[in-house]
């Protein structure tokens, strides 16, 4: 290929290029997210108040930290929704998505256009409007969920009044929405694998069970870990869906952490108690994935060992 | 680039050009307000105004979910980009307390509001001294679209069983069991949501001669949540949520939900906005057009009746130019007078003033709730007159609701909800008198 | 072995055409809305007059511009999504695929995460006085490069994953090849992760034009974006069911047509760059 170039010449193209292709993203993060981040993470430490058209800020220490742990109750019974609601949702999302792809992956050129289609239609639909109509579908008078079950002689469910479902019903219309983003995902991953690895593989195992678990699995692990990533953050940061449907009631039963969020750091103005909850929410979060990574890892380790 | 700021100015110059009586004297203006079902009624006197002035309103509009964060942003910087805010009664005392708009007094030495426009408790005044809305509070703004709870019901089904418009809380329940029973619809609606039901239960409350809390100097609160009436109220409000009288699910039933009820004839009563009158009476929305009327909210066992303000005010901020600030204020003044309110209320809007039923209006069918809407915006109240009434409104929400969906007893709601709002109260810098707990 | 080849694929079929039935069923539901009235909505009915007014309403009231505001989202979220697919699929090849010191690696793959995982809405007001400050508020430029920032996380990842999902033996081949780091990048690691860049390019082209709180605060009205117009429907007292589905309607399509023809255009685009 490249006959004749000095090896000095290339090291020197080799560094540049090191610079060019990192430098856009950093000046981005820098220029445009660097104020908004440091600002939050400082903000936590803080008392805002407006006072004749200018901010006073009151330094008070831990104190926004203190009275999220130790006085506050409505955001903690969102953690543990949140908690049970990404972890759910996200499970499901997986092998949804994944089922999903490794079928359209075997259908005909025709079918997997229109069932590309089909399956994308949930994510290109506005959050607000998803939010907005899934309640008009779930209502308890009207609803077309329960003319359904009445049309089948069944007794009619109050999917969202009903404190022990309303979650539920949430968790269902976020499954619903966001499988798309896991199946166009794990699409691309599975249309990427190296048809020559996969034709080498297939000798050593028989069925398509064992295929997919022994061999596509593993080599998708990279596309599969950052997808399950993806999916815990923005199911963390679900706040549409819940705003529209329930605004996190009845009582506590549909609270989520973004919610709390929203409410404090926005509706009530406290920028500084909110910008607490959302330092707190960011090792919630990093600790799921942790665990999330670790349970995958394990996994494998137990497959390669098997 | 395209210039599209929704400009009244451009469609309308050339018109006012042609008619207009009088010359342009005043500069260009900005307004931020929401999109709602009154806005067409706010644009034909926007209209009227620059037809007859020749001075020129445009209108920025915003999703209701965002007009807070959009006014927010504009006070708060150096310049602002607004140059009139439309604030829901919501956001009154955040903006009012914060500083961020000039007393109308100031604009224009001594400037008062017209006799006859209403002030929905004080609402548009603020002492800064005392940290509240007060009569004797500078002013800082004209409402700009009124709206209160009335209660709702339907005539026809009144007549039909031969019921009478409820004066007490107990008539009221009575009149609903006998719907339910004779019907099989559901005799009340409350509208219970968490963030609907503290709006929704001041009416209850204050009738019953208690209050969320009093400002009983500056500086000074004392909470009236866990007192006798308060109690006495929440209960009332449970029994109306009961599953005799209302649906079952009142836990998750917001202001869409209710008028959804009234206007498929699910539902023949219920406590609910002024402004939701337009949709009971459009025939692309509705059911039971021409069915409803309008009354005044039940009194509590000592006769007194109250409503919950829900009106509109526009501000004029701090920050943009003396010149501005005369211009804002100028249609602001203009906008007040009763020949316009009249045609404010043909436009389909919600008045401002309380004596448009003496006009040729109260007389006309279409326009049946004037009396019971004035009867009601003199009573009305602002429950949380304080500048965390965001805050308050939302933890205390909580255990209302729960009390509704019976996951507290009203006792430890009531207790819980006094203790959250005293403790944001001392936060915000007051002292507090509490009550023992029930 | 034929037999249960042939009940297996039956039984996949079933299992996907269900799935679509799920995902269509209410999405008909949604859209049948934009035709009807708002009485024939909230009552459910399934059989119900069809009128054309909620369009109407949508593109020729007075205070409506809907067809601009598709424009505006359809030039906001194409040129965001390029920016971010450009510089983040180069970047990705260099942390995932090249010898980077750590120093440099960790601190911006650290960020990138950091700023992923905390709510957006605590951001947007610092971004309003960012531009404001320069003058570029209600700017195009404004809200395409707030997208761009917003989206690049999840640009950088995803193309980090697909980068890590290429054999590694191919990068040792072309190395001994002599290959630059560029040239491996055009030649080798580009054409190879093209498939997971028309994923990543269609998940990041809805996020930007789905994105409602950022362009509410970063746009003007003559900026302002499809969602954020949709947004006005849903009322303080009113929600407008039949505009909203109208709107909502009129702004799938376009976005469907974008993803499924438009991104293939563009990879393929960057590929026929690259293959010179």
């Amino acid at each position: 290929m490249n006959t004749m170039i000095k090896p000095g010449v290339v090291i020197r193209r080799n560094k540049r290029w090191l610079v060019l292709s990192l430098a856009p993203v950093a000046v981005f993060f820098m220029v445009l997210s660097g104020f908004p981040v440091l600002n939050l993470l400082g903000l936590s430490f803080f008392d805002v108040e407006w006072r004749e058209g200018a901010a006073e800020f009151n330094y008070i220490g831990l104190e926004n930290y203190r009275r999220l742990f130790l006085e506050e109750t409505i955001y903690w019974a969102g953690v543990r929704n949140t908690l049970v609601f990404a972890v759910t949702v996200v499970t499901c999302q997986m092998v949804l998505g994944f089922s999903m792809a490794l079928a359209v992956k075997r259908a005909g050129s025709v079918g997997r256009t229109i069932l590309t289609g089909i399956f994308l239609l949930p994510i290109v639909i506005p959050p607000i409007v998803i939010g907005t109509m899934w309640r008009l579908v779930m209502g308890r008078e009207f609803g077309l969920a329960n003319t359904l079950l009445r049309w089948f002689g069944l007794n009619e469910v109050d999917w969202l009044g009903n404190p022990d479902i309303a979650l539920a019903s949430v968790m269902f219309v976020d499954i619903w929405h966001w499988t798309p983003f896991v199946f166009l995902l794990m699409l691309a991953g599975l249309e990427s694998l190296d048809e020559e690895v996969l034709d080498a593989a297939r000798l050593d195992v028989t069925g398509f069970w064992q295929e997919v678990r022994h061999i596509v699995l593993p080599l998708m692990l990279p596309t599969i870990l950052i997808t399950v990533i993806f999916r815990v953050i923005l199911s963390f940061k679900v706040f549409d869906e819940v705003y529209l449907l329930t605004s996190g009631g009845p009582g506590t039963a549909t609270e989520v952490v973004n919610f709390s969020i929203y409410r404090t750091f926005f509706r009530q103005d406290q920028v500084g108690y909110g910008s607490a909850m959302s330092v707190v929410t960011l090792f919630a979060i990093a600790l799921t994935i942790i665990l999330a990574r670790g349970v995958l890892a394990r996994r494998r380790n137990a497959e390669d060992a098997g | 680039m395209k210039r599209t700021a929704f400009s009244i100015a451009a469609s309308l110059l050339a018109l006012a050009a042609a008619t207009s009586a009088h010359a342009k004297d005043q500069p260009d203006i900005t307004m931020a307000i929401n999109q709602s079902p009154w806005l067409n009624s706010f644009v034909a006197m926007v209209d009227l105004y620059e037809e007859e002035t020749g001075n020129v309103v445009d209108l920025d509009v915003n999703p209701f979910g965002g007009l807070l964060e959009k006014i927010r942003n504009s006070v708060r910087g150096a310049e602002g980009t607004y140059d009139l805010v439309n604030i829901n009664s919501l956001w009154l005392s955040e903006i009012y307390s914060g500083g961020f708009l000039a007393p109308l007094g100031e604009v224009q030495e001594g400037y008062a509001l017209h006799d006859g426009v209403l002030s929905y408790g004080a609402t548009t005044k603020w002492d800064a001294a005392v940290g509240s809305f007060s009569p004797d509070g500078a002013l800082m703004g004209v409402p700009v679209n009124g709206n209160v709870q009335v209660l709702y019901y339907n005539q026809v089904i009144y007549d039909e069983l031969g019921l009478s418009v409820p004066d007490t809380w107990d008539d009221l329940y009575a009149n609903a069991k006998k719907i339910a029973e004779a019907k099989g619809i559901y005799g009340f609606v409350p509208r219970a949501a968490r963030d609907s039901i503290v709006y929704n239960i001041t009416p209850y409350i204050f009738s019953h001669d208690a209050a969320f809390f009093r400002v009983t100097g500056p500086g000074q609160a004392a909470i009236g949540l866990n007192t006798t009436g308060g109690l006495a109220a929440l209960k009332t409000y449970l029994k109306m949520s009961g599953e005799d009288v209302a649906p079952p699910n009142p836990g998750a039933i917001a202001q869409g939900e209710l008028i959804q009820l009234l206007s498929t004839g699910k539902a023949a009563q219920a406590i609910a906005v002024i402004a939701a009158w337009g949709a009971l009476e459009n025939p692309n929305e509705s059911r039971v057009v021409g069915q409803m009327s309008a009354s005044l909210i039940p009194a509590g066992p000592g006769g007194t009746h109250a409503s919950s303000a829900g009106h509109w005010v526009a501000g004029i901020p701090k920050n943009v130019s003396a010149e501005r600030q005369r211009a804002a204020l100028a249609f602001l003044d203009w906008f007040q007078s009763q020949a316009l309110q009249v045609k404010y209320v043909e436009a389909g809007g919600v008045p401002v003033r309380g004596d448009l039923a003496e006009t040729g209006l109260g007389t006309n069918n279409s326009y049946r709730f004037l009396g019971a809407y004035s009867a009601n915006a003199a009573n009305a109240v602002m429950g949380l007159p304080f500048a965390a009434a965001a805050e308050a409104s939302d933890a205390m929400a909580l255990h209302f609701n729960r009390a509704v969906i019976g996951e507290e007893s009203p006792e430890v709601a009531l207790n819980a909800a006094a203790e959250a709002l005293a403790g944001i109260l001392e936060q915000n810098g007051f002292t507090v008198t509490r009550q023992p707990d029930l | 072995m034929t037999l249960r080849r042939t009940s297996g694929r039956v039984a996949a079929n079933v299992l996907v055409w269900g799935y679509a039935g799920i995902i269509l069923l209410p999405t008909l539901w949604v859209l049948s809305n934009a035709f009807k009235y708002k009485i024939d909505i909230i009552t459910g009915a399934t059989l119900s007059p069809v009128t054309w007014s909620n369009f109407e309403q949508l593109l020729f009231s007075r205070q409506s511009q809907f067809l601009w505001n598709l424009l505006n989202s359809a030039f906001v979220a194409v040129s965001s999504t390029a920016i971010v697919i450009v510089i983040a699929t180069m970047a990705a090849f260099t942390l995932g695929r090249l010898r980077v010191p750590g120093w440099v690696r960790w601190p911006i793959l650290g960020w990138a995460l950091l700023f992923q995982m905390l709510p957006t809405l605590t951001f947007v007001g610092s971004w309003y006085v960012m531009w404001s400050a320069i003058g570029l508020h209600g700017t195009y430029v404004s809200v395409i490069l707030t997208h761009v920032v917003h989206n690049l996380p999840m640009g950088l990842f995803l193309m980090l994953s697909f980068m890590f999902a290429l054999p590694h033996e191919i990068f040792q081949a072309a190395r001994m090849d002599g290959c630059s780091n560029s040239q491996m990048f055009w030649r080798v690691a580009f054409p190879l992760v093209r498939g997971g860049m028309i994923a990543a390019t269609a998940l990041i082209f809805i996020f930007s034009w789905s994105d409602f709180a950022i362009a509410l605060t970063l746009t003007s009205p003559a900026t302002m974006t499809a969602p954020v117009a949709i947004a006005t429907f849903a009322q303080e007292y009113d929600i407008r069911y039949g505009e909203m589905a109208a709107g909502t309607l009129l702004s799938i399509v376009p976005a469907l047509i974008l993803i499924l023809v438009g991104q293939r255009f563009i990879v393929r685009g960057l590929l026929a760059g690259a293959v010179k």
